[in-house]
Order: C-alpha cells, then sequence, then structure tokens
C-alpha cells in the first residue's frame, strides 16, 4: 500500500501548502480555496497513473463529488450576477 | 491464519478510521469557524481540505486487497518448493525457458527441459497444456511445463504489453509499483544479448534456496514471464543479481 500512502501524503500536504499560502496572501473568498483543492486533488490523481483499475473508479467518483460541488459555486457566481 | 485475517482487518480499518476521523474533525472545523469564528476563512477552508481527504481515504479503503502479501508469499513459496522437490528429484540441471501464451496453450508459462542441452530449445508451435510435455522432435526433447508467479502476474496487467523498451517499463512498473507494490522503480535498458531490468527497492526477496537457484527467483521469473509475453517469444534468464538496493536481471530472447 505504499503508493496509497505516498499519494495521500503529497494530496494533505499540497492541500495544506495552498491553505498556507492563500492564507497569507489575504485571500477570504472560500470559492477560491475549494476551486483551487478540487483542481490540485484532480490533477494528483491523474498523475498517479499506476493505481489499480479499482482504486480509480473509487477516485473518479470522489473527483465527480468535488467537480459537483464546484458546479455548485458556479451556478451561484452565475445566479448572483444575473440576479 | 487467525492472526493474519486480524492484519487484514487492521489494515483496511487504517484507512477507513483516519477517514472517518478526518470527516468528523473537518464537519467540526467547517461547523465552528461558520458559525463561531466568521471571520477566519482559512479555517473553514482547512475543514473543507480535511473532508476532501476524508472522502479520498474512504474511497481507498474500499480498495485494499482482502489478500495480505504475507498470505500470497505463503502460497507462492509453498507452491515454488513443490515444483522445486520435483525438478530435485529428477535431477533436473536445465534452467526455465519463459514462454508466451501463444506457446503455451493460452496462458504463460515455463518449459524446464528435462535434458541439459548445450543449446537452448527451439519451440516453434504451441505445446499442449499438460506437466510433461515433447517441444521437439528429438528423443531428448521433453520438459515440465509449469505454472510461475509470473503467469498469474501476467494476468492481472489490465493495459495490453508492447515489445519495446519504453512500454515494457511502463508495464512492468504498473505491475510491480502499482499493482504488486513490490519496487519502488523501473528502468529497462538494452544490452548486446538482450535486456537489463533494474529493480529499485524491490520487497520480494530472493532467498537463496535451493529451488530459486533451479527456478529463478520469484522476481526474475515474473519480470521474464512478461516479457516473454510482451514479445511473444520464448525468453531466458542471464543473469540475476544485487546491487546494493537495486536488483539486476538480465533477460535473452531464445534465437
Amino acid at each position: 500500500m505504499k503508493i496509497y500512502n505516498s499519494y495521500l501524503l503529497f494530496v494533505a500536504g499540497l492541500l495544506l501548502l495552498t491553505t498556507v499560502i492563500l492564507a497569507a496572501c489575504n485571500v477570504d473568498s472560500l470559492d477560491v480555496y475549494y476551486t483551487l483543492y478540487v483542481v490540485e486533488a484532480l490533477i494528483v490523481t491523474e498523475l498517479y497513473v499506476y493505481f489499480s483499475s479499482r482504486a480509480r473508479r473509487s477516485l473518479t467518483v470522489v473527483g465527480t463529488l468535488l467537480f459537483a460541488g464546484f458546479l455548485v459555486i458556479v451556478a451561484s457566481a452565475v445566479l448572483k450576477i444575473v440576479v | 491464519m487467525q492472526e493474519t485475517g486480524d492484519r487484514i482487518r487492521t489494515d483496511r480499518n487504517v484507512y477507513t478510521w483516519t477517514g472517518l476521523g478526518l470527516l468528523v474533525s473537518g464537519v467540526i472545523l467547517v461547523l465552528v469557524s461558520l458559525l463561531v469564528l466568521s471571520s477566519l476563512v482559512w479555517l473553514t477552508a482547512l475543514g473543507i481540505a480535511a473532508l476532501i481527504l476524508a472522502f479520498i481515504f474512504l474511497a481507498l479503503a474500499r480498495t485494499i486487497p482482502r489478500v495480505t502479501p504475507e498470505v500470497s508469499m505463503l502460497l507462492l513459496e509453498t507452491g515454488i518448493d513443490n515444483i522445486a522437490t520435483v525438478v530435485e528429484e529428477l535431477g533436473i540441471k536445465s534452467k526455465p525457458v519463459y514462454l508466451p501464451s501463444s506457446l503455451a496453450g493460452g496462458k504463460a508459462q515455463a518449459l524446464i527441459p528435462l535434458h541439459t542441452n548445450p543449446s537452448l530449445p527451439r519451440i516453434t508451435s504451441a505445446l499442449p497444456r499438460r506437466f510433461i510435455v515433447r517441444y521437439g522432435s528429438g528423443p531428448d526433447d521433453v520438459g515440465l511445463l509449469i505454472t510461475t508467479a509470473g503467469t498469474v502476474a501476467v494476468s492481472i496487467l489490465e493495459s495490453p504489453m508492447g515489445p519495446t523498451v519504453t512500454q515494457l517499463e511502463s508495464t512492468l512498473a504498473s505491475l510491480f509499483v502499482g499493482k504488486l507494490g513490490a519496487a519502488d522503480r523501473i528502468g529497462i535498458s538494452n544490452i548486446e544479448t538482450g535486456i537489463r531490468v533494474e529493480v529499485r527497492n524491490p520487497r520480494i526477496q530472493s532467498t537463496g534456496a535451493w529451488s530459486h537457484q533451479c527456478l529463478d527467483s520469484s522476481l526474475a521469473s515474473i519480470i521474464a514471464t512478461v516479457v516473454a509475453e510482451a514479445w511473444e517469444r520464448p525468453v531466458v534468464v542471464t543473469k540475476e543479481e544485487q546491487y546494493g538496493k537495486t536488483y539486476v536481471v538480465e533477460i535473452e530472447a531464445v534465437a
């Protein structure tokens, strides 16, 4: 399970680093944080090409859920502009 | 076996419990930061990050293999030792020739010639799926057709194998690094007689037992079977050696 641990550590480190950098830059929009988290998680998952098909299917479900959250953010932003 | 079962459950639980822990702490962080500390956006974001990680942990927990490496090794060693006993009793000194599935009746297997010949056996047509097979027209062209660890390893590969060095490197990395978790890195280079495969930090250790000297190590056997299948030609292991943390296997195609 070494590949799982390496993947999880990488994602966790990246999310933490993003939080620290954005907090240091005084970014106060939760949308920006979430969008960056989703993009990073999806990119790292794609970079780990040696996952088994079973692990990849499970991670695709997580990616779809995260992307759905991103679409909600986009939809709410569009609604704000329209209304 | 009870201890093994406990170990399996523990491995799965580590991911599940970590995921659940992150889920609870993420929800608490988000709620506290939103309801109590409304000015701390980064704290809410940290809670969201914990939730994302929790989902990933829980997703991966479902995909952990039910059989531990220890159980796999137990079964592997038992199988190899049984075959090695047969080979020892028959007084066979030949090294195995790894055949692709097209030459071994549907699945990649290893042929051990019963008689030691100076030249390697030439196999041009598919052999029958039997334990003792005749592979040539000569009276001594008889051998044992055995299933190796590589036979099973080839069957779990999902993508088609290519014959080039780059494609082979990708296939072996996918197998050893991704699926088996048995090495950190794989490197392949062309040499005069065939290819040289370097396995960095292998976790399948060669015990140096007699069975390994006779049938090649499990690591070399898996690599040779994959190469035979990719090249669609019989291959032999010409050299295997440990250099520090790197295990080197040299493979040559049978003419």
